[in-house]
């Protein structure tokens, strides 16, 4: 184990371990007012947004919004199952199954 | 309580899935950018992130220095003040030194499954225990697969695990939407996220976009009225 490396191991854990634990540390004894309640309220759905577009219009970091992007056609059966069976275990075999058969016959 | 531990656990299944093929990746990758299978490790199990450990042997492959790493760190993980504060009122429950430390196991994933999960039920130890032990135990043991077998690892991608991710958040979207303002609100942020990547590709490589685009959204849905 070299020194520098476990530096910057040491650094990270605190520049990831700060924001997580901080804001739960000292704000949990506050009431927040009813409009940051709601607005905290959107955020859960927002970030799920943001991801799923991220994750399937850019899987490879750069926005991908093309016929040959497996990420998105493997997304719509996904989407229905997800919505319809409201089953995280569904969804992920049917979004697995998809992908698997995308990229071995297509 | 050993139902919301279980329920916990049960819950991080997808999360453990998910994080299986990303560990794995991250090991080969952080072992060919030349850590040892300790570093390998040792930084998994200290730092537990996705995004921010890409970033670090991205940087260390490239020569870069430990202050671009940590610098490039703390951006990334700007969403998970985010993340936290909009937890707060669920975890007042808790005992605070308890929901800090539990605070440790936050990830975009475990965040998302736990925000679908807090919004009807009550915030417990053994729940949120039980869901960020289980995913860490998962991403810690993944890295470390990837790093010691290295490149007898085929890719995972034929086995369509690259997609479980998405799949997740696909699932976890369509659960924590319970309004029409939801919906409203994650249009907006999926637009705004992908504008934000278009305009400003540097946006995707640190996860800014997702930060920009959710705080915009959230803030369309307070002022809009449906």
């Amino acid at each position: 184990m070299r020194a520098e490396i476990l530096l910057i191991i040491v650094g990270m854990a605190l520049a990831t371990a700060i924001p997580r634990c901080l804001p739960v540390a000292l704000l949990s004894r506050f009431e927040f007012p009813e409009k940051l309640k709601e607005w905290l309220s959107y955020i859960a759905p927002a970030v799920l947004a943001a991801l799923v577009a991220v994750s399937v219009l850019a899987p490879d970091g750069t926005i991908a919004v093309t016929m040959g992007n497996r990420y998105i056609w493997a997304f719509i059966p996904t989407l229905l199952v997800a919505v319809y069976t409201r089953s995280p275990f569904y969804t992920l075999v049917t979004g697995i199954a998809v992908m698997a058969v995308l990229y071995n016959f297509w | 309580m050993r139902d919301q531990l279980i329920t916990g656990i049960r819950q991080a299944v997808p999360v453990m899935l998910a994080y299986i093929p990303l560990g794995l990746a991250f090991g080969v990758l952080a072992v060919e950018a030349g850590l040892s299978v300790a570093e390998t490790t040792l930084m998994s199990a200290l730092v537990f992130t996705g995004a921010g450990q890409y970033i670090a042997i991205g940087i260390i492959a490239a020569g870069g220095s430990m202050l671009t790493i940590i610098m490039a760190n703390l951006l990334v993980n700007l969403r998970y003040f985010l993340f936290s504060t909009s937890l707060v009122p669920q975890l007042k429950v808790l005992p605070t030194g308890a929901a800090s430390a539990l605070m440790l196991g936050l990830t975009d994933e475990t965040y998302a499954v736990a925000a679908v999960h807090l919004k009807e039920n009550p915030a417990t130890i053994p729940y949120l225990a039980g869901l960020n032990v289980s995913s860490y135990l998962s991403w810690v043991g993944s890295s470390f697969l990837g790093a010691s077998l290295g490149s007898i690892i085929t890719s995972t991608e034929q086995l369509g695990l690259n997609f479980a991710l998405p799949a997740m958040y696909t699932i976890l979207l369509v659960l924590v939407i319970s309004e029409r303002k939801h919906l409203l609100v994650a249009g907006a942020a999926a637009l705004a996220c992908l504008v934000v990547a278009y305009l400003f590709p540097a946006t995707l490589g640190n996860l800014s976009n997702i930060i920009i685009a959710s705080l915009a959204a959230a803030t369309l849905g307070v002022i809009i009225r449906l």
